[in-house]
């Protein structure tokens, strides 16, 4: 340990020696996800982008969900410590509203108008940096054959071994729209009583409406058989769990979540924080993204530079069985949507 | 405030102080403290519950009832705190009934013997709350231990876990510790000459017991109640790990509502709600403790 903090030391005097420019480095402070999103996101995008911008530190602020992002930028308001946030998209629809970010637009970033449509969101400051997709998981062990329906998560031959993260959860809330689908309700925001029905039937299969520490490990180590997840994390907990967790896109479709990056009002980074939200939007860096964690990319021109291998394990490929679900408008319906969870569903379960 | 005062005075400040001033100045960092760390953000909490929540978690300041009687015209929150308070009161009673006889033990022993007993019953405490609970998740498994020794009797297996059942035998045995001390510590009049007496007058054990030894451990048994009646409605994390997502209770909806949801002001409102509730209870035991003096 004390070698190293002197080899440390050394390198920095003898660094800072060589090159007197650096006395002006500015330090971005980046807030996302922690955990395994951090560990992925830092090697495929922080680390080469501080090495192709050698005056420009990133600092990697990792918080478990959004939540605690906008509850961190709240308190933040007077003098901002954070100058790039990346969260779920109906979270800084809310934070925009307060005033908290700026409009990341073509004069922040060139890359934005290479950007999918779907990617840039009316009434919201960032854009879109990942999509990502709900997928059906399964222990290979006890499914023998991979299902290919979500209708897998109504048999009863599981009963009490599904695991499904319930409302006020987004993963419980695409649920329903893709279950209110599949009872012939296309258009939710008209109504997702049929989805809700649904449901109800499948709540006495359900194991845990709340899996902890999350829905990927119950099912690698066989605690339940089945459940729902988002595809990025499924496929990287699928590589680690010693081909235990299975995953699949089913026929019917599925729904994206969205995380975009924004720009926090008053960075004090200012000019270095949009370089790094303009390298994040580049299609070289949203490919690396891809290969790494297999988020599907936001960039139109990235798909071309990502592998066969890891394209197929994105939604990428299956863009037309993919229900666009405007988050927007859910977060107008997800008070009632919950509300119907907990009278209606949940307590058939019981 | 003496304190400031004091100076006026001419001649040797420093006595003139008196008990009160030096007694106000020795609490003033504490008071401070709590001003700054506990009732300042519990005013803030107060403030925010009259604040108006906007639909994707944003919060409008306004002066609004709508939290409070949104609470109690739905049938699904009266439900909830209804459900949290009568969980938390079977758990402080289960509790209460597995640690008697415990506490019992340890006061009438004394030696070394004490001493390696209460460093047990406190051990517990050594581990954290997360750690226990995910004991008890490995033990109460649909494969876990007791559920296959049940099932290999011939009984159909129950479901020990993911509902209200587990976070009752989850929160118990984390609790156990703090009601076990809480006994010891009012166990003081327990005089084992008046069992004796007792005993000695023709009393049976059982009514010994009824008669002497419980009405005497009444205090202990006040303090561990409120304590445990505390601590289980304000625990968060066992119920959120053992009731699976199907037991509704008041913390692991402030949770919901102040960290995924984003309701902030119903999230304030349920917290001054919880605090109302401590106050009955602390109010309750002060009315125990006077009827037993």
């Amino acid at each position: 340990m004390m070698k190293l903090r002197v080899l440390l030391g050394a390198s920095a005097v003898a660094f800072a020696a060589a090159t007197p420019a650096l006395a002006q480095t500015k330090t971005v402070t980046l807030a996302a996800y922690s955990g395994i999103f951090q560990d992925h996101y830092t090697k495929a995008v922080i680390e080469p982008f501080m090495k192709a911008h050698p005056d420009i530190k990133v600092e990697f602020y990792g918080m478990p969900n959004s939540a605690q992002m906008l509850g961190t930028l709240r308190a933040q308001k007077a003098s901002p410590q954070i100058d790039v946030m990346i969260m779920d998209v109906s979270v800084s629809k809310a934070a925009t509203d307060e005033g908290l970010f700026d409009k990341i637009d073509e004069s922040v970033s060139k890359n934005v108008a290479d950007l999918y449509p779907t990617a840039r969101i009316e009434g919201v400051g960032g854009v879109a940096v990942t999509f990502d997709n709900l997928v059906l998981l399964y222990n290979k062990d006890q499914v023998k054959t991979a299902p290919t329906s979500w209708n897998a998560l109504w048999d009863k031959q599981y009963a009490g071994k599904v695991t499904i993260p319930a409302v006020p959860d987004i993963q419980g809330t695409t649920l329903t729209i893709i279950a209110n689908k599949m009872a012939g309700q296309d258009d939710y925001k008209k109504t997702v009583e049929p989805g809700i029905k649904k449901l109800g039937e499948l709540a006495p299969n359900v194991q845990t409406w709340d899996p902890k520490p999350d829905v990927y490990t119950p099912i690698a180590n066989g605690q339940a058989a089945l459940g729902i997840g988002w595809n990025a994390r499924a496929q990287v907990y699928a590589n680690t769990s010693g081909g235990k967790l299975g995953v699949v896109l089913p026929q019917e479709g599925s729904g994206f979540q969205i995380n975009t990056i924004n720009l926090v009002k008053n960075a004090p980074a200012g000019d270095a924080a949009k370089t790094f939200i303009d390298y994040a939007l580049k299609p070289e860096t949203q490919a690396a993204f891809t290969e790494a964690m297999f988020y599907a990319p936001t960039n139109q021109k990235a798909q071309e530079k990502i592998s066969k291998e890891a394209l197929a394990r994105t939604a990428a490929g299956s863009m037309d069985k993919m229900i666009a679900i405007d988050w927007i408008a859910v977060a107008g319906i997800r008070d009632a949507i919950t509300e119907q969870w907990r009278r209606r569903v949940i307590p058939l379960s019981r | 405030m003496t304190a400031i005062a004091a100076p006026s005075v001419p001649a040797m400040p420093r006595l003139a102080l008196g008990r009160t001033g030096t007694a106000t100045l020795l609490l003033l960092p504490i008071a401070i403290i709590n001003a700054i760390g506990f009732i300042l953000p519990v005013l803030n909490l107060a403030r925010m519950s009259f604040n108006e929540a906007l639909a994707g978690g944003g919060v409008r300041e306004a002066f609004t009832l709508a939290n409070w009687t949104g609470l109690f015209g739905d049938t699904f929150y009266v439900e909830l705190i209804v459900n949290s308070i009568t969980v938390s009161l079977g758990i402080t009673l289960a509790t209460l009934v597995v640690s008697y006889p415990i506490a019992l033990y340890l006061h009438r022993s004394s030696g070394r013997w004490r001493t390696f007993l209460t460093v047990l019953v406190i051990s517990p405490l050594l581990t954290s709350a997360v750690v226990r609970t995910y004991g008890w998740i490995a033990l109460l498994a649909d494969q876990g231990p007791i559920v296959s020794t049940i099932a290999a009797m011939g009984f159909s297996p129950p479901r020990l876990m993911f509902n209200t059942t587990g976070v009752i035998i989850g929160l118990t045995e984390i609790l156990m510790p703090y009601m076990i001390l809480s006994l010891l510590a009012g166990f003081g009049r327990l005089d084992p000459r008046v069992e004796e007496a007792a005993m000695t007058l023709g009393a049976p054990p059982a009514r010994t017991f009824w008669r002497v030894i419980l009405p005497l451990t009444l205090p202990g048994i006040a303090l561990g109640c409120l304590l445990c009646f505390v601590l289980a409605v304000s625990s968060f994390i066992t119920p959120k790990l053992l009731g699976g997502g199907r037991v509704f209770l008041l913390a692991t909806e402030i949770y919901d509502q102040a960290i995924v949801t984003l309701n902030w002001p119903l999230a304030a409102t349920l917290s001054m709600l919880v605090l109302i509730i401590f106050g009955a209870a602390l109010a309750a035991y002060a009315r125990v403790l006077r009827a037993i003096d």
